[in-house]
């Protein structure tokens, strides 16, 4: 009895000393709390805002208007859509002509444009139920989520209004998408490749600074006749090819994901708006790279700064998870410009993964401009260089080996 | 006659937070002179600024005051040129876990520019040396702490370096791998007269191997001396009795 005791004594005391330790370890129990925090979080944040774009306050959408019908139901249409557009959640109603719809399709710039066409009252009017009746056309850029709910309202708020004509239990509308680019599969695309690309070179970072300091391998490399800068470099190199393995099976990922949505939906037609259309993969690619390399550029600051390889990693998860979240849930929304002239605008465009984003978004969507283009690329670039110079600073100073 | 000397400073100071509150001044103004083919021990208990001297030395850190040259060059201006021919066996067992004990000694001198016929024929005869032929192409992971000393060790060697700055180079190893490391040094600086200063706790391995001890205390050079000129000036007292009556201020009193 007194033997079964003393042992339960030793094990309470295993049990004492490994939660002792474990309080003192503060990223441990950083790791611990902020684990089940993020993920809830992050799952939070991302259906809300997904429901705030479809239904909520969010969803208000800019809308082009094409009145060609001269008949009584379409200027009444007209009128009382323009008289609700803030219970319809339109920001801005604009008359725009046929060929200036057409521009705006062309450049992708579209949101919502509601066409009642010439002859529409008349169709109505002289309606016997033996012929078809005319059509309000509606161009939804289905990319945009608040576009695509401002157009169902649109829709709704039609039927509703023409119903009390009992002849008539329900218009017609003709809808369109106009930009099959901007697919769930790209969403998708976007989504994943930045929240992956930006925490994959953590691990590797942080073990080949942080980890060959703790692992006291530095010291010793240190003393061999290259130059500081030279090491760092060669460190870098490394780094951006093992992230071609990364890319390489980003790829084959991508690859799997179109098999298995195709498996399911043999028509490819169909399924087009849930795949990944292969021939943009290069610019995935592309990037993708641009996303790790800054990734490895911030890496590389907070690896020289952390004292060991795990303070290393967690630290840069905590640091870039938030505005990687924020990116990659904007980015699947295709809302990143959503937020211009704004105070949270401002922030998500200081984030450097934002433009790797608006990149791939203006290429897709075919919206994008050379200028523009060049520009994000630059910012991406000039904030990658920037940390790797202090990086390099951080990895030239004395305190480096100690 | 030709002055030999390989390791000079002069007054070298290192303060470590200079002017802040946690100011630790690391090494006081040691001056200090170590000839070609020599094995200088350095004692001093922990904290007494031995590691400090050698990364000054290897130009890891930089000196606030003072100065030190190595062949003959300035360690802060020339080097790069200093690094050529000096090698560093660290404190820890700073060791490539998941490379081989053969990787390790080939990456290691591919730094220093050695063609790869050449690190295979040295690596070959350094790992005869140290028995560790057998496990060559180990991983290094799986080795006890002592067969990774003698790695180290080895890693040190394969540039035939002209001075060799070992910290606790027996630290953690086995009596038998202890007596190769040793064996080892007395071969490399009689035979090859290359120059070693070690760091080490352990007054046997410095009667037996060092030319000469400094015996560092709270950044400061208390003794310098051949071993037999130590216990000659402290009449008799062993060098035991002389080491701990000099950093713990006791006094030394001879036999």
């Amino acid at each position: 009895m007194q033997r079964r005791e003393s042992r339960f004594k030793k094990d309470r005391w295993l049990i004492k000393k490994e939660v002792k330790s474990l309080l003192r370890s503060r990223w441990l129990i950083l790791g611990f709390i902020i684990s089940p925090m993020f993920a809830w979080l992050f799952q939070g944040a991302f259906i809300s805002f997904v429901y705030d774009q479809s239904t909520g306050s969010g969803a208000r959408s800019k809308v082009y208007f094409t009145l060609e019908d001269k008949g009584e139901i379409g200027e009444s249409l007209y009128r009382n859509i323009s008289l609700n557009q803030f219970n319809l959640n339109i920001t801005q109603m604009i008359n725009i002509t046929w060929d200036e719809g057409q521009a705006l399709i062309d450049n992708r710039s579209l949101t919502v444009w509601v066409i009642i066409p010439d002859g529409f009252t008349e169709a109505y009017t002289n309606y016997t139920g033996d012929h078809p009746i005319g059509t309000v056309q509606m161009y939804t850029n289905t990319g945009v989520l608040r576009a695509r709910a401002v157009a169902l309202k649109i829709k709704n708020y039609i039927n509703a209004l023409i119903d009390y004509r009992p002849w008539v239990k329900e218009v017609r509308i003709q809808e369109y998408s106009i930009s099959p680019e901007a697919t769930y599969g790209h969403q998708l695309a976007i989504f994943l490749i930045m929240i992956t690309s930006v925490l994959a070179p953590a691990p590797y970072v942080s073990q080949s600074f942080a980890g060959e300091r703790e692992k006291h391998t530095l010291e010793a490399l240190l003393v061999v006749p290259m130059s500081r800068i030279r090491i760092l470099g060669a460190k870098l190199i490394s780094g951006l090819s093992l992230t071609t393995i990364y890319m390489f099976f980003t790829v084959v990922g991508v690859l799997v994901y179109n098999w298995s949505i195709l498996a399911r939906a043999p028509n490819p037609i169909e399924a087009a708006i849930f795949t990944v259309n292969i021939s943009t993969i290069p610019l995935l690619m592309l990037c993708q790279f641009l996303v790790l390399l800054c990734s490895i550029g911030i890496g590389v600051v907070i690896s020289c700064l952390a004292k060991d390889q795990a303070t290393a990693e967690s630290v840069n998860s905590l640091i870039l998870l938030v505005p990687t979240m924020v990116i990659g849930i904007l980015g699947f929304t295709g809302s990143i410009n959503q937020f211009q002239g704004e105070l949270f605008g401002f922030f998500v465009q200081a984030i450097p993964f934002t433009h790797a984003v608006i990149i791939l978004e203006g290429i897709l969507t075919g919206s994008g401009t050379l200028l523009g283009l060049l520009g994000n690329i630059s910012y991406l670039l000039g904030f990658t260089l920037v940390f790797l110079i202090i990086g390099a600073k951080l990895f030239d100073r004395e305190a480096i080996i100690s | 006659m030709v002055s030999d000397t390989v390791i000079q400073t002069e007054h070298l100071t290192k303060i470590f937070e200079k002017g802040k509150k946690r100011e630790v001044i690391a090494l006081n103004d040691v001056s200090l002179e170590i000839d070609r083919g020599e094995v200088f021990g350095l004692l001093g208990p922990n904290g007494a600024g031995k590691t400090t001297l050698i990364r000054l030395l290897v130009g890891l850190l930089t000196p606030t005051s003072g100065k030190a040259w190595v062949l003959g060059k300035d360690v802060v201006t020339d080097i790069d040129d200093i690094r050529q021919q000096v090698a560093l066996l660290p404190q820890e067992a700073g060791i490539y876990e998941r490379l081989t004990a053969r990787e390790n000694l080939i990456f290691y001198g591919g730094l220093y520019g050695i063609p790869e016929e050449i690190l295979e024929e040295r690596a070959d005869k350094l790992l005869d040396i140290v028995d560790l032929r057998e496990k060559e192409n180990y991983q290094v992971k799986g080795f006890s702490g002592g067969m990774k000393r003698k790695v180290l060790v080895a890693r040190a060697l394969i540039i035939e370096p002209e001075i060799i700055f070992m910290d606790e180079p027996t630290t953690g190893v086995d009596t038998i791998g202890a007596r190769v490391v040793r064996t080892l040094l007395k071969k490399l600086s009689g035979e090859k007269r290359q120059t070693i200063i070690l760091t080490t706790h352990d007054l046997n391995e410095v009667s037996e191997l060092c030319d000469r001890v400094g015996i560092l205390n709270e950044g400061k050079l208390i003794a310098v001396g051949r071993p037999s000129e130590l216990e000659e000036k402290y009449k008799g007292a062993n060098l035991e009795d002389i080491f701990v009556g000099l950093v713990t201020g006791e006094g030394v009193y001879g036999g």
